[in-house]
């Protein structure tokens, strides 16, 4: 009881430090919040969206659902919507919208700032994302790890870190974000690509005596039984001028189709010709064309800036394991003045999604990369201005619907790269994007000395064993894949 | 005998080892935050390692560190002490083993002060046990204590159930193996939970740098932390005075040879060169050097670094031993050693993103993934002359929160803040002028000479530039490079060394000394005609040395041969 009385006189002292707002000057323009989400889509599934008001030394939020029903947070940092009430309140605000009213207290004096909106979708959004952790460096690294982050809350659980051997995790990629069916890279001295396939975990060794080298880039086929997979020999260069920081590139590069059940790579002079460079391949939503990127090989690093990667496109039969004859230019490069990078068809097959920079293969340390629109009906290719900014905007990938995107942005400080989530309308128009929910975002992300990579959605938790993979990975056992030639 | 071992080990870390502290300093980042608590904390052993840091961080200052260490292993011996039933001369003596072990331990640099803390948790934790008379709560707080000490001080918890059970003289054998089985129990439960192999999880997470290897000095010293414990259970008569003297004795003459055979003088000298370096001491540099000539490529860079940053490389470069090209700008290594004082060169050229490249590299190669005070301090810096200043606060405020970091980044914030950082910082201000900004290029080792070239031509004031243009040139043998390199040297009187090379290539290309170049001393070409009659004689190498050795035709024909 006297248990009780002491947690009872805690709460009582806490609520009584919460600022309040009173005596409120009411100013006519909205609030400088960040994460800036005034005016963002979102959907019901997701964590609170706490932010701060910079300048202020207090604020105090109230969220009013379209029913009336009212969520307050104040604190002096940034607020703390409870999870449970806010997910009620979104679900009462499905279709509608949150009024967000922000108050500040600035040298004392509270202001409040005009309402604004936020959006609550109809359509649902998938359970959780995957991404890897890395500091964004050079050629060594740290401590990182695939984690996965579940959407609905600020639940995030490691996957796969290397604190659990020596070597690199490379990106995670599921089938259209199917948890039990992915694919994983390691490298180092524990180099092997782990593949699961309904939760039965293997190590491969990827690179056979008549490919290039490991595979790198994959992407799984609808139907489960190919991943697409590019094999790349890839370099660094160090810039000296203040602007650029890295340059990544290939000296050489194929794509090749794995199947998954014959455990063989299939592959076709026509996607692995010496003149040039095939990377980033992708299967159409039917399965039935294979999407990829393709430029003229150059001088290295003198010739550089001239490398520009064009969409090409070649039919795939999933029957047979063909791959088609005829390489077809989908978008020239030269077109646009720059490289395409990352196509991502939607899976509902309306749309491709792809970066575009100045040159390269890798858009990352390109602060001129945004992403691109490709309408599959009508071949319309448009900038994504709903959401790109001035700094990079690059990989992204779709939710299972096709009705949310999530790509990675290094408009915050300009190096730390970070998640965005956008809604994408059936008309083809996306939403303002909102950064990854936090608990007092503003410190987390000031904090945190990793960027993201490669995110992607999944419909469920991952059931990776990771005492198994760990086990996988520290042993010297690998599967050869085979080789075959298409037909 | 305490205090004369704490004595001795005080001396031992502040006179004789003080730069392997400063390294340690420089290979971690303590935050007084609770985050920072909570992440180092939540993993086995994680309390321990989180004291050890605590203690590291004052390593900054060697004398105030070396105080420190001297505390905890005299800690670990009345700990050990105290841990023995029966407290004689003998038991005593025996109690100072596990501190000479660990002094032999921390000879190595990737020895990791929280493994002192688990070690003196668990005996401590042993010993409070052992107070408490009553047979059954005494059994259960130990049972109790196995699960926390695993979480607070790691396997060395292991140290703990063994003492506790030679203190019971093995009686309450059940209760012993049952706190045996919890151990192992913890163990198993922790690789459910930890992303940790099972090997890491069972010989310590973070007791030493490298994961991969099981520090087998720290386990000797645990192993031997048990024994005075032991030899309490066995009936021996009250050893004389003289005998307990004698061990101790034994004891301490073991753990001086131990230590002097553990140290390694050789990085201990290159430490305290990168010290230098990183608390720009040209000056000392430079007397270090005149007392011992460097030889590792690492320690002649730093001492070039030197020579180059007081303007006197060009003269006396080669009075000094030089052994090639990576003794003036190494190549990048992927480790956390080699890129630190190679980065502080590029960053005083004005090769900011270079130096930027080398400290976050060094960074990262950090084997236990920890981060660092110097480093962030660089990368701050460099973000900052590359205009990132939303980055360059990130790690400002990072730093904010390290004890002796905190100072700096503050004042640094306010005069970003101010706007006054590059007034109020020349060293900034010069990076800012010397990077290039009309040319670009990616980074070639093959091609330091264009690159030196280009920030001389981009900066006319930047000399440094230019004095490791031409030193590379001759450092690499290559005097048709640097005779066309020449040109750019304005100074009124021609330095030694290339009054050197000059006269080199001359008597390569001529037959006599006519028309010789009025800027060519005639004392130097004098001696040059020594030098050949003198070679052409066939004097031995070391004569040569006697007599040449300050010259650039002595390391031409009789260093760095490879290039030959």
């Amino acid at each position: 009881m006297k248990h009780l009385l002491h947690i009872g006189l805690a709460a009582l002292a806490i609520i009584a430090c919460s600022p309040r707002e009173h005596n409120a000057l009411q100013v006519q323009e909205l609030p400088a919040i960040a994460p800036d989400y005034v005016g963002v889509t979102i959907p019901a599934g997701i964590a609170p969206l706490d932010f701060s008001l910079p300048g202020a030394d207090a604020l105090d939020v109230q969220l009013q659902a379209p029913d009336g029903t009212v969520l307050r947070s104040s604190g002096r940092e940034a607020t703390r919507f409870h999870e449970k009430r806010w997910a009620r309140l979104l679900v009462k605000s499905v279709g509608g919208s949150l009024k967000v009213t922000v108050s500040g207290r600035f040298h004392g004096q509270w202001k409040r700032f005009q309402p604004f909106g936020i959006y609550v979708s109809k359509d649902a959004i998938d359970y959780g994302l995957t991404y890897r952790l890395i500091e964004p460096g050079y050629e060594v690294f740290s401590h990182m790890g695939i984690y996965e982050r579940e959407l609905s809350s600020f639940r995030e659980r490691p996957l796969l870190e290397n604190t659990q051997f020596d070597g690199c995790v490379n990106c995670h990629a599921s089938r259209q974000g199917k948890p039990e069916d992915f694919t994983l890279h390691i490298r180092g001295s524990h180099g092997a690509t782990l593949l699961s396939l309904d939760g039965q975990l293997d190590a491969y060794n990827t690179k056979t005596d008549s490919t290039l080298g490991f595979c790198v880039y994959p992407y799984w086929h609808p139907s489960g039984r190919y991943i697409a997979y590019s094999t790349n020999t890839t370099r660094q260069g160090f810039h000296a001028q203040k602007d650029k920081i890295i340059e990544v590139f290939d000296l050489a590069s194929d794509i090749q189709v794995y199947d998954v059940e014959k455990n063989q790579v299939i592959t076709a002079p026509q996607i692995k010709q010496s003149h040039l460079w095939e990377t980033f391949p992708v299967f159409s939503a039917d399965g039935k064309t294979l999407f990829f990127t393709s430029a003229a090989q150059v001088e290295i690093p003198g010739e550089l800036p001239q490398s520009r990667y064009s969409l090409m496109k070649v039919s795939f039969d999933p029957e047979t394991g063909t791959i088609g004859r005829d390489v077809e230019m989908v978008l020239d490069a030269a077109s646009f003045g720059g490289s395409i990078n990352f196509p991502r068809p939607s899976y509902d097959g309306k749309y491709l999604m792809f970066t575009l920079c100045d040159y390269g293969t890798f858009p990352i340390w390109h602060h001129e990369a945004d992403l691109w629109l490709l309408d599959l009906q009508t071949g319309e290719t448009r900038p994504l201005k709903e959401v790109n900014s001035t700094d990079t905007d690059s990989f992204h990938n779709w939710s299972s619907n096709s009705r949310w995107f999530v790509f990675s942005s290094r408009r915050g400080d300009g190096l730390f790269t970070r998640l965005y989530i956008a809604h994408f309308d059936e008309n083809g128009v996306a939403g303002k994007p909102f950064l990854l929910p936090q608990r007092n975002p503003v410190t987390y992300y000031e904090d945190l000395f990793r960027s993201y990579n490669v995110p992607e959605f999944v419909s469920g938790p991952v059931p990776l064993n990771k005492i198994r993979a760990q086990k996988l990975i520290n042993s010297p056992e690998r599967v050869p894949f085979g080789f075959r030639w298409s037909n | 005998m305490t205090v004369l071992s704490g004595a001795a080990f005080y001396c031992f870390f502040a006179l004789f080892y003080p730069y392997h502290l400063h390294f340690q300093e420089q290979y971690q980042l303590f935050e007084s935050t609770w985050d920072y608590f909570q992440s180092v904390a939540s993993l086995p052993g994680g309390l321990a390692d989180w004291m050890g840091r605590w203690v590291t961080q004052f390593f900054y200052y060697a004398p105030v560190g070396a105080a420190m260490m001297s505390v905890l292993l005299c800690g670990v011996q009345l700990v050990t002490w105290a841990a023995c039933s029966k407290r004689t001369l003998l038991t005593y003596a025996l109690s100072f083993i596990p501190s000479v072990l660990l002094l032999a331990f921390f000879c190595d640099e990737n020895a990791l002060v929280g493994s002192v803390w688990a070690l003196i948790l668990s005996l401590g934790a042993a010993v409070l046990c052992q107070g408490i008379k009553k047979d059954r709560p005494r059994h259960i707080l130990k049972v109790a204590l196995v699960p926390v000490l695993y979480m607070a001080c790691g396997s060395l918890a292991v140290v703990f159930v063994l003492v506790s059970a030679l203190r019971e003289g093995l009686k309450y054998w059940t209760w012993d193996l049952s706190m045996l089985l919890l151990l192992v129990l913890c163990v198993l439960l922790a690789r459910q939970i930890f992303p940790y192999p099972l090997e890491r999880l069972s010989f310590g997470v973070h007791y030493y740098r490298y994961h991969n290897l099981v520090p087998f000095l720290l386990w000797l010293a645990a192993l031997t932390a048990v024994l005075p414990a032991a030899v309490s259970l066995v009936n021996l008569k009250e050893p004389k005075a003289w005998m307990g003297i004698m061990v101790y004795a034994g004891v301490a003459a073991a753990g001086a040879g131990l230590a002097f055979n553990a140290a390694d003088p050789t990085k201990e000298e290159w430490m305290r060169y990168d010290f230098m370096v990183r608390m720009q001491m040209w000056n000392r540099i430079m007397l270090t050097a005149d007392k011992k000539n460097p030889g590792n490529p690492k320690t002649v860079s730093c001492l070039n670094l030197a020579l180059g940053k007081t303007g006197r490389m060009p003269d006396y470069q080669f009075s000094y031993f030089q052994n090639g090209p990576e003794g003036l700008l190494p190549g990048f290594v992927r480790d956390h050693t080699n890129p630190v004082a190679t980065g502080e060169i590029y960053w005083h050229l004005g090769m900011v993103n270079t130096a930027q490249r080398f400290a976050f590299e060094a960074q990262e190669s950090i084997p236990d993934f920890q981060k660092s005070g110097r480093f962030y301090q660089r990368l701050a810096q460099t973000n900052l002359v590359n205009g990132d200043w939303d980055v360059a606060r990130k790690y400002l405020k990072a730093l904010r929160n390290a004890r002796f970091y905190r100072g700096w980044a503050n004042e640094t914030l306010s005069l970003m803040d101010s706007g006054e950082i590059f007034e109020k910082r020349p060293e900034l201000a010069q990076a800012r002028d010397f990077r290039l900004k009309e040319h670009d290029f990616l980074f070639s080792d093959e091609e330091k000479d264009s690159m030196l070239g280009l920030l001389k031509v981009e900066n006319p004031g930047n000399t440094l530039a230019l004095d490791y243009l031409m030193a590379w040139c001759l450092l690499r043998k290559d005097l048709d490079r640097f005779v066309e390199c020449i040109g750019m040297v304005e100074e009124p009187m021609m330095p030694k060394s290339y009054q050197e090379a000059l006269l080199l290539r001359w008597v390569q290309t001529h037959q006599d000394f006519e028309g010789l170049p009025g800027f060519l001393a005639p004392a130097h070409a004098l001696r040059i005609n020594r030098f050949i009659a003198d070679m052409k004689s066939g004097k031995s190498e070391e004569k040569m040395r006697k007599d040449y050795g300050d010259t650039y035709w002595f390391y031409y024909y009789f260093r760095y041969r490879n290039a030959e």
